[in-house]
């Protein structure tokens, strides 16, 4: 482990707890973890292991029942939803497993929402780069209902880094493609999340994307069952990026 | 029978699931129900209300002016049902109160095999008609009125002019009878009351006898046939009966509002509830159309996936067929039963408090009368509404069903709502919230239109009833009386009086009463702010020569003659009839117009008629031809012939023929001015004070009873309109909780939230008062049109309905807003992971 001062999000003693008594279900039950600057983390599990809750109490999307949230070192879980809402559109990008663009909105419109909900103008050629890095130059125009599940969530992912968060979560991203086209959608976000120096978190099923982090954190009943390197035997990420040009 | 309950269960499974959407169909459902009832109820009441009111007066027709053998044919003939006869004997001379000394007799009544009640019989509180030549009876406020107590058996001295001219006579009466007491309202000024005593045969023969008295009679008459002839059918008959007595026409007054209700349905009323009815149907046709429309859109995956696993197109209508009818099953009988009692409470306490307004204690008596005896129940008509709404609601269900069958399984697991089949779009370069709310009101550019407008068309309703109501203005019709300022003083004079012929207005302009002394006297009341005086009129006549010149006994009268100026021409031309108004063309060829359409028509009188006048100016006489070339109907005060300003110029009149003059005063000072020109026309016998107060109160009561419960009407559609309103701003919300739980997961804030979707309610508010102003003021006023030329609600003058725009306007605005941010708190108490991963 590094020094805290790497430290770009923290747990501390983190629950979330659903009904009461017989019915109560711990989703996330006392979570401590830390994730570094520039890393590279998967979550795995087995269905209701907790993984999505943890990840949306990172990403500012749910509260928790108690514990700590630190983002940057300050604690997100006293903050107002206005205060939240600023941390989701300037520090934090989302991935979600359905793609979940806004289908009134062309790919281009997709892709610089998130800078204009802040208000910011959008810095064309760092787009224009993303929008190439992930093969959607073609497309800009094009609406979501119009694109293959890579490309809309390859317009996810570009929408996700737009705003130059420092922390990109991404809930199950291969979750509704197929194989190849998983792959491929992986390595471009784990090539990205390096070119623009992000830290990526990313749940997932699948071994090969968990081989490819540096880090793999593995959740059951909402807790931490172990948290280290991945074992590197059947890793081919190195292989997929290859393939996918970066 | 296992399919068709397996679809019935998933019918119901599915309204549970999309509990938001059941419920919005369902209110949607039901505010058509309670609307169509409401609306019929308040038109069977309304319906019920005339036919009690008329019922009170069950004549067919007056026949006028009749001979005493005339009255004694008629009560013989064959098909004469029942008669009584009223002879006015009298007029009463008692400074300025208006009253007359008549004597009633109920002749024929063959419906009744007991004779002691007749046709048309008086009510008496106590005592007996009169039957000795001295006997007098009326109403205490009568008695009390000319100052003498009204008890059985009291003296009163009275002076009168039999048959309203000759000599005045004074008699003692004596009080045998006591009709109803009847209370005037205060404040209504003596001119605008008619007070009426009844006297006893012997005193009229005895009058008649020494040629004082000719008796003139006017027989209330019902004939054979109610209930079997037609509306034409029994008029032809009453018209036979008065032709064959050698009655002309215009002297046979026919109780329409009777006859109507007798013999046909009250069509009006039928027709106004069909065409209300109607927009409400189609308004409430595209409200549920767009909700199950909307429905369709966001179940396509559902839809898909039971195409994937066999459902057959059938079964999907039958699967949206149930839903809509389980939904009904619920909604239609909670509208029928609102629907049913807003009216059946409301009504009574706004005819009840309309009549409260009336002048005198006989309308207000008559109203309770009447509310006790409405029936506003009617199982037919329910029934009706209850199918007319499932007819609604299958229209509604026609084409998202048609949508539903074409949803195929592979479309259903990608499907996401489209922006009209386009592939690509524009876009900018830079997304603001405003960019989002355009792009989805963009989106489905149909679905935003018909948004638009089912709230429009319910705004329209509105918009054009309030453009009709705002038009029935008690102030219209104080303002016939008093067309300019707050008072009028009125030169009351005579124009025929041959026994004294000092009242009659060639002779009064003489006395110059409104000279400038007096109008001088007039502004020093403190309060006074402007006196105008009205446009002078003078004594005309031909001799005799024409119809228009002539009395009933064929003697040659007098009418007055006034002017137009050129300023009055656009309200001349716009309520013109016949002919043409052309001022100079006027002024060249010596042209009149005729400012009463009844009178021209009664009269026989056509355009191209040439009147050879003596005007009186005084005891000058001034001789002018003039040619009728237009007939208009105006609402102003005109007397029944006007000249242009220029030709009665040229008369170079010597008296000053002002006869009414009016006065601006200060609100403050109203009462102080008031009293105060109430004590000066105290002073002369010839002048008369119409006060604004007095003809506001007046026009009221006249208005209030047809349109108070129209206003009610109005309210209805008001409060339906808002709550569609509603309801389209929650589906648009309901429907999109995913797509806005999206944006705030990637950083929309909730100010940003709140005016994107206080900006596409604004899209939609403005697009509705667009709607509503444009088309609803259109509507508005050709409703006005139709309605003034039907006589409805005696409207006549246009009024803009401004306050009804701006609070339909601030009440959208401030509704959209209200309920978006509701909304959006109702939203956001579901969490925001739930959100984003509703699927429905």
């Amino acid at each position: 482990m590094k020094p805290n001062s790497d430290i770009i999000l923290k747990t501390e003693d983190l629950c979330k707890f659903y009904g009461a008594d017989d019915n109560l279900v711990k989703a996330v039950d006392h979570v401590d973890l830390q994730i570094r600057a520039g890393e590279f983390v998967s979550i795995v599990g087995k269905s209701g292991s907790g993984k999505s809750t943890l990840l949306h109490m990172l990403g500012a999307l749910d509260n928790p029942t108690s514990g700590k949230v630190f983002l940057d070192g300050e604690d997100i879980s006293t903050f107002k939803e206005d205060a939240l809402s600023k941390i989701r559109r300037r520090k934090i990008g989302f991935i979600f497993q359905s793609y979940n663009l806004i289908p009134s909105l062309n790919v281009w419109e997709n892709i610089v929402l998130p800078l204009g909900l802040d208000g910011k103008p959008a810095d064309e050629s760092f787009i224009k780069d993303i929008i190439n890095t992930l093969g959607l130059t073609g497309k800009i125009k094009n609406l979501p209902n119009t694109l293959s599940g890579g490309q809309q969530q390859r317009c996810a992912i570009a929408r996700a880094i737009a705003a130059k968060p420092s922390i990109i979560l991404a809930d199950e991203p291969t979750g509704n493609l197929d194989t190849q086209t998983g792959d491929e959608v992986m390595a471009l976000l784990k090539a990205s999340a390096k070119k623009y120096g992000q830290t990526l978190v990313v749940i997932t099923h699948n071994e090969e994307i968990a081989q490819m982090a540096d880090r793999t954190i593995m959740l059951a009943d909402g807790r931490i069952l172990s948290d280290g390197e991945p074992s590197r035997e059947n890793s081919d990420a190195e292989e997929v990026a290859a393939h996918a040009k970066i | 029978m296992r399919k068709s309950n397996t679809v019935f269960t998933l019918a119901i499974s599915r309204l549970r699931f999309h509990k938001s959407r059941t419920l919005l169909t369902g209110i949607a459902i039901m505010l058509t129900t309670m609307l169509l009832t409401a609306i019929g109820t308040v038109g069977i009441a309304s319906f019920n209300m005339n036919r009690q009111a008329v019922l009170g007066s069950d004549y067919h027709a007056v026949f006028d002016s009749l001979t005493p053998d005339q009255a004694d044919v008629l009560s013989k003939r064959i098909n004469v049902e029942a008669m009584s006869t009223m002879e006015i004997f009298a007029d009463i001379v008692n400074g300025k109160m208006n009253g007359a000394l008549i004597y009633r007799e109920p002749v024929r009544d063959d419906r009744l095999t007991d004779n002691d009640s007749v046709f048309g019989p008086l009510q008496m509180e106590s005592g007996h008609y009169p039957e000795a030549e001295d006997e007098i009876c009326s109403s205490p406020v009568f008695f009390r009125r000319i100052g003498a107590e009204p008890v059985i058996g009291g003296k009163v001295t009275l002076s009168f002019r039999v048959n309203g001219k000759g000599e005045i006579l004074t008699k003692e009466f004596t009080i045998s009878g006591l009709l109803p007491d009847v209370e005037i309202a205060e404040g209504i000024d003596d001119s605008r009351v008619m007070y009426s005593a009844h006297v006893s045969k012997a005193l009229l023969n005895q009058y008649n006898q020494n040629g004082m008295y000719k008796p003139i009679l006017n027989a209330h008459l019902r004939v054979y046939g109610e209930g079997e002839l037609t509306y034409n059918e029994i008029t032809d008959r009453i018209h036979t009966v008065g032709t064959d007595i050698g009655l002309s026409e215009e002297n046979v007054i026919l109780n329409k509002e009777y006859l109507h209700i007798m013999t046909d349905p009250d069509m009006d009323v039928i027709a106004v509830v069909a065409a209300i009815s109607l927009i409400v149907i189609l308004f409430s046709t595209l409200v549920i159309y767009s909700i199950y429309y909307v429905g369709v859109i966001t179940d396509i995956q559902e839809i898909g996936k039971l195409k994937a696993i066999g459902a057959s197109k059938r079964q999907i209508a039958k699967l949206f067929y149930c839903q809509g009818a389980l939904v009904s099953a619920f909604a239609i009988p909670f509208g029928l039963l609102i629907g049913f009692l807003l009216p059946y409470f409301l009504f009574p306490v706004v005819v009840w408090k309309l009549s409260s307004s009336a002048i005198n204690s006989n309308a207000r008596d008559a109203a309770k009368d009447l509310l006790g005896q409405i029936h506003m129940f009617s199982l037919p008509f329910l029934l009706i509404v209850a199918i007319a709404v499932l007819i609604t609601v299958w229209l509604s269900l026609l084409k998202p069903i048609r949508m539903a069958k074409k949803v195929s399984p592979v479309e259903a697991i990608r499907y996401q709502e489209n922006t009209t089949h386009a592939k690509t779009r524009r876009g900018h370069r830079a997304v603001k919230v405003s960019t989002l709310t355009f792009a989805n009101l963009t989106r489905n550019k149909r679905r935003t239109a018909v948004t638009i407008l089912t709230m429009g068309l319910s705004c329209v309703l509105f918009i054009c009833v309030s453009a009709v109501l705002s038009s029935v203005s008690a102030e219209d019709l104080a303002r016939r009386e008093i067309p300019e300022g707050d008072f009028r003083i009125s030169l009351d004079y005579s124009l025929n009086d041959k026994e004294y012929p000092e009242n009659n207005l060639e002779n009064l302009v003489q006395q110059n009463y409104f000279n400038d002394d007096f109008l001088a006297q007039l502004s020093a009341i403190e309060g006074v702010e402007k006196i105008e005086r009205a446009h002078g009129e003078i004594s005309s006549s031909d001799n005799g020569s024409s119809a228009l010149y002539i009395d009933l006994d064929g003697e040659p009268v007098c009418l007055t003659l006034s002017y137009f100026t050129r300023e009055d021409l656009d309200e001349l031309n716009e309520n013109l009839v016949q002919g043409t108004i052309d001022y100079d063309r006027m002024t060249a060829n010596r042209e009149a117009l005729c400012t009463h359409e009844y009178t021209f028509n009664e009269c026989g009188l056509s355009l191209g008629d040439v009147f050879p006048l003596t005007l009186y100016d005084g005891g000058r006489e001034i001789p002018l031809t003039v040619t009728l070339t237009a007939l208009t109907e105006p609402d102003g005060n005109y007397p029944l012939l006007i000249v242009t300003e220029d030709i009665w110029k040229e008369l170079g009149l010597t008296c000053d023929p002002t006869t009414d003059i009016y006065l601006h005063v200060k609100d403050s000072q109203y009462d102080s001015v008031k009293d105060a020109l109430t004590d000066i026309v105290a002073e002369n016998e010839h002048f008369q004070l119409y006060s604004m107060d007095v003809e506001m109160m007046i026009g009221r009561s006249s208005v209030g009873l047809t349109v108070y419960p129209c206003y009610l009407l109005l309210a209805l559609i008001a409060v339906i309109g808002f709550i569609n309103l509603i309801n389209t701003m929650i589906t648009s919300i309901v429907t999109r909780k995913k797509e806005l739980g999206i944006l705030q997961a990637i950083g929309l804030s909730d100010r940003q939230l709140v005016n994107m979707l206080a900006g596409e309610g604004l899209v939609f508010t403005t697009g509705t008062l667009l709607i509503s102003l444009t088309l609803g003021n259109l509507a508005g006023y050709l409703l006005f049109r139709w309605a003034k030329d039907t006589h409805f609600m005696s409207v006549s003058r246009y009024h803009y309905p401004l306050w009804e725009s701006i609070g339909l306007a601030v009440v959208l605005l401030g509704g959209q807003l209200l309920i978006t941010r509701f909304m959006r708190k109702n939203v956001e108490k579901e969490s925001l992971i739930d959100r984003i991963r509703n699927d429905g």
